[in-house]
């Protein structure tokens, strides 16, 4: 049986198509301006890795904080929900996932069946999700994915006293005026980011295993710091930020088999 | 009783130039009556079986109708008092042969009006009642001979000093701790002096005969708001909207006849349940709602995304003083006589109330009672603790309550807005995974 | 002969009742939800009455056994003879319905005061045990015993205060066209300011004037203020003061109480722990099981009275004609 998922995000869509359980193509394409017709995309390029068309399909779920504009669905459902199937999924004894998007970071508890339980996000503001990055990145002048890399080479932080993105790239400047060395400003960028998501997550309470999926979760540097911060491992999964999808493309199976 | 000033004298608002006034005013009003044409048609339109009785609500949610009664009946002579908060004893105002409105404001886009005079941090509830009586949006507040304000929170005794730049303004200080032995003497003294005060703006005397007879109208009021809420507490006969829609008319409409709707509605209801007619298949989520009241017509905001998400929420009870507080303890009174009456209105008034504004050696305990007796009696799957930011005695409350409806295994989320709508989508996303989890537990 | 007295109390007993049950049936027909409990309580005490006048005519022996049977009633009813069966309850009852209609307001007590006067009527319990053997001929040991079942010093007779009917069938200091009157405790009052010791027979009639007065003009404006300090009901009081063992007692569901204060305040005892207790089983040995409290709260299954565990009367939304009915 074959079912799909499609994760309408801010910044990208992306899709993952299942067969059987196992992933058979996924695709990921920025949304731009035309988000419903990126969704269309995504979807035919992955289905052509799967070798398979849209009549194939069981039952295609979509979810993201555009899923209710997405074409091809048969049901939504939440993001934590997507999470929450993801994470158990890719890691049985997950009980904490925690999603870090480009605009939004949130973080789900479930219990010992899987079943999610409890869930927080964090309030109004891009300081613990990918936006905080790329600003900073800008800031450095660095290229994203050189960031992580050469925050790992850093024995100690620098100060950054803003939590707010807005705030937080002029102080980072006046870092750099200051002489202090990139690498050292680029880890104070990543200990800032996970001190907000680590709180978020404390709210919740640190129930190991803690699966991090989600694109930020690719970088090493803010990994690096989350674990620091946590003072937990961090369970990561291959193409964490196609979690999402997979976790819906889960559901629908789940739907088509009750349907 | 503080009088009006002229406006050289005001200490708060300045005068706004009329034509920027009317131009405030005409686009909030185009904004109110599209706001709540619209809400009414979600309802209808999610509600299978809706009862017909709901159509004297849907007429009565605009406030035309009920505005041009006041006019009229200004016009005979009787005086509009209005009021903001739950203790206004309303008994008092009716005794008196007035006409008793509460004015708080449900409008959000007052509340950037109201940013002018106080900042932002402030209550939005009471930004957007400033706001509301600057350009004039809100009938009641523009027909109130007077106002009664009670001092239950810091945003309030303010309010009533900006709301004395308008018109006289009766303030009732209130007792922060119930259960000390003076609160309730303080409390009565304070009941009396309304009293006069009252009196002396309408010219009425109050006796004890208007006393009782308005007393009674109120507990037949009290009888029919119970009977309404105690038929949420089965399957689905009403959705959560409606029936907070009919406690809100209670607000402004005339008490004798939202009381004949109410019991007409009940009727109908009761016989829908012996038809097993139901507005949601009965195995929806059932949601409680706490906190911060919510005013129509903006406010249905949250109240619109739980039933109306996928998966749907039906909310069956309510611990909002803009719902189900509102009626819920009637006036007991023992033997009719004028010391009597006086001493059980002011015990409904002050030691009924579940509002956090009151603290005691056990906390607001009043309040996690009440919360409890709703959960286990109406069935509650879920409970959503709404707070608009700014209200610290709501949002200090949440870790208390939220401890002992783990303890029940009830799951909480802890929601707070803003008198804005562009939140709607972030939550929409929270909102719609709340119900997830409760629906996945009721599979379970 | 016994017998007959038996027969004659019974039939008495039943007429009274039906009669005032036809009257009161008429009311209650009125569905006054909030009065129910308060107008049975008055066709109970009403026949109580009858009763006891009855009962008076017998010899003293029997008025011991009726003494005995009160006081042992206390260990599973608790305080339920002074609500329901004493006549000086219900002489007090009528009295407040008088103050009632003529639109009267009552006057309450201060807490302190109420609580101190409840302490203060052991006092007077043991003041009135003791005070006959100290005023009686001491020397004459042996008689001690029939003085404690017969003639004038009997010391449990201040026990019997209330029960005393308002017409007595023996002769007593006030009489009218040849009935003799009396009133509770004129016995004891009239036989202490008597003439064995004073020898001023005005006295006597000064002494019932004034108790009387006081006793009337205090319940008009004082809801039951003998059953305050009543040494009778504090022998019933001992026994329920404790950890209660009481088979009937009120008992409040905590989560259900929104703390109105209705019941603190239509209490005619103003018993405070009905209102400051919290939850489970109320005791108080002011609680003389009235029930006022139990009709007047306005939520369901908040109040109860419970006979053995279970329920027998509830509080209830008496806004609302109940299903039950």
């Amino acid at each position: 049986m074959a079912t799909a998922g499609i994760d309408l995000g801010t910044q990208t869509v992306k899709v993952v198509v299942l067969r059987n359980g196992e992933v058979a193509g996924r695709a990921k394409v920025f949304s731009g301006f035309d988000p419903v017709k990126s969704a269309e995309e995504a979807m035919a390029i992955a289905l052509k890795e799967a070798k398979l068309t849209r009549e194939d399909l069981k039952h295609v779920t979509a979810t993201g904080s555009g899923m209710d504009q997405a074409p091809l669905k048969d049901s939504t459902i939440s993001m934590m929900g997507a999470d929450a199937k993801a994470g158990v999924r890719l890691f049985p004894k997950a009980h904490t996932i925690i999603d870090i998007g480009a605009e939004e970071a949130r973080a789900v508890k479930c219990d010992d069946k899987g079943i999610m339980i409890d869930f927080v996000v964090n309030e109004r503001c891009a300081a613990g999700a990918g936006a905080f990055i790329e600003a900073m990145a800008r800031a450095l002048e660095l290229k994203i994915e050189d960031m992580g890399p050469l925050s790992l080479k850093a024995e100690r932080a620098s100060t950054i006293n803003a939590s707010c993105v807005i705030f937080g790239e002029s102080d980072v400047v006046t870092l750099i005026h200051r002489q202090e060395s990139k690498p050292e400003i680029a880890r104070a960028v990543f200990d800032a980011m996970a001190d907000r998501v680590s709180s978020m997550v404390r709210r919740l309470g640190i129930n190991p295993d803690v699966v991090l999926i989600g694109g930020v979760a690719k970088d090493v540097g803010f990994v690096a710091s989350l674990k620091r911060k946590l003072g937990v491992d961090l369970s990561i999964p291959d193409n964490p930020e196609f979690a999402g999808a997979f976790g819906a493309a889960v559901v629908a199976a789940g739907r088509a088999k009750e349907a | 009783m503080k009088e009006p000033k002229n406006t050289q004298e005001r200490k708060y608002v300045a005068e706004l130039p009329q034509k920027e006034l009317e131009d405030l005013r005409n686009s909030a009003k185009a904004v109110s009556d599209r706001v709540i044409t619209e809400n009414i048609e979600r309802m209808k339109k999610t509600s299978a079986n809706r009862p017909e009785a709901m159509k004297y609500f849907d007429d009565f949610a605009t406030f035309a109708l009920r505005e041009t009664e006041l006019k009229d009946a200004k016009a005979k002579g009787r005086k509009v008092i209005g009021y903001f908060c739950m203790f206004a004893p309303i008994e008092l105002i009716i005794a008196a042969d007035a006409i008793p409105v509460r004015v708080n404001s449900g409008w959000y886009d007052t509340s950037k009006i109201g940013d002018r005079i106080v900042p932002v941090e402030v209550c939005p509830v009471i930004r957007s009642t400033i706001g509301a009586k600057m350009i004039g949006l809100s009938p009641f507040l523009e027909l109130s001979d007077a106002l009664i304000s009670v001092l239950t929170c810091d945003g309030m005794t303010k309010l009533s000093e900006v709301m004395s730049d308008y018109m006289p303004v009766i303030a009732m200080p209130l007792p922060r701790v119930k259960d000390s032995p003076h609160s309730l003497e303080f409390w009565r003294e304070e009941i009396t002096s309304v009293k006069k005060q009252i009196e002396e703006l309408t010219g009425n005397k109050i006796t004890t005969k208007k006393l009782r007879t308005a007393i009674e109208l109120v507990q037949k009021a009290t009888k029919a708001f119970r009977r309404l809420q105690d038929l949420r507490k089965g399957a689905p006969v009403i959705m959560g909207r409606d029936a907070m829609l009919v406690n809100q008319v209670f607000l402004w409409d005339d008490v004798a006849r939202w009381t004949e709707k109410t019991e007409a509605l009940c009727d109908e209801l009761e016989q829908h349940v012996k038809e097993k007619k139901w507005v949601c298949p009965p195995d929806t989520p059932r949601v409680m709602v706490t906190g911060t009241p919510m005013f129509w017509p903006d406010n249905w905001k949250l109240p619109s995304l739980v039933e109306e998400a996928s998966p749907r929420g039906v909310i069956v009870a309510d611990e909002l003083c803009s719902g189900e507080r509102l009626l819920y303890d009637p006036v007991g009174v023992d033997e009719w006589t004028s010391d009597d009456m006086y001493r059980a209105m002011s015990e409904r008034y002050l030691m009924a109330s579940t509002c956090p504004c009151f603290t005691s050696k056990d906390g607001n305990e009043d309040r996690i009672n009440w919360l409890l007796n709703k959960v286990k009696e109406w069935n509650v799957q879920g409970v959503i603790y709404y707070v608009v930011r700014g209200c610290m005695l709501y949002a200090m409350e949440y870790t208390r309550v939220k401890r002992v409806l783990d303890k029940l295994n009830i799951p909480t989320y802890y929601l707070d807005t803003e008198y804005t709508r562009e939140d709607v989508g972030q939550m929409k996303t929270r909102v719609e995974a709340f119900l997830e989890m409760l629906s996945a537990r009721v599979d379970i | 002969m016994a017998l007959e007295y038996l027969g004659d109390t019974l039939r008495l007993m039943v007429l009274a009742g039906l009669g005032i049950a036809g009257v009161l049936a008429i009311l209650i027909w009125l569905r006054n939800k909030t009065r129910k409990v308060t107008y049975l309580r008055f066709v109970v005490g009403a026949v109580s009455v009858a009763a006891i006048f009855y009962m008076f005519t017998f010899t003293q022996i029997w008025m011991l056994l009726v003494v005995a049977v009160i006081l042992l009633m206390t260990i599973p009813l608790g305080r339920f003879f002074c609500g329901w069966l004493c006549p000086f309850g219900f002489y007090m009852d009528l009295i407040s319905q008088l103050r009632k209609a003529t639109r009267v307001r009552y006057r309450l007590l201060p807490v302190k005061f109420n609580g101190a006067l409840n302490r203060l009527r052991y006092a007077i319990l043991v003041f009135f045990l003791v005070l006959p053997f100290a005023l009686g001929p001491i020397a004459d040991f042996q008689y001690q015993f029939i003085y404690f079942l017969a003639g004038p010093f009997k010391p449990w007779s201040i026990l019997l205060g209330p029960l005393e009917p308002l017409i007595v069938p023996w002769t007593s200091s006030v009489t009218l066209s040849g009935i003799y009157f009396s009133w509770p405790y004129l016995t004891p009052v009239s036989f202490y300011s008597g003439t064995d010791y004073t020898g001023i027979a005005e006295l006597v009639t000064a002494n019932i004037i004034i108790f009387v007065a006081i006793t009337v003009v205090a319940s008009f404006f004082i809801r039951r203020f003998w059953c305050r300090f009543c040494p009778t009901g504090s022998s019933l009081a001992i026994k329920f003061r404790g950890k209660s063992s009481a088979v009937l007692h009120l008992s409040k569901d905590e989560e259900k109480c929104t703390k109105c204060g209705i019941c603190k305040r239509v209490c005619p005892q103003q018993v405070q722990e009905i209102y400051d207790q919290k939850g489970g089983k109320i005791t108080t040995s002011m609680c003389i099981l009235c029930l006022r409290c139990v009709e007047m709260c306005p939520y369901e299954d908040t109040l109860k009275v419970k006979l053995g565990g279970k329920a027998v009367f509830r509080s209830r939304n008496w806004l609302q004609p109940s299903q039950s009915e």
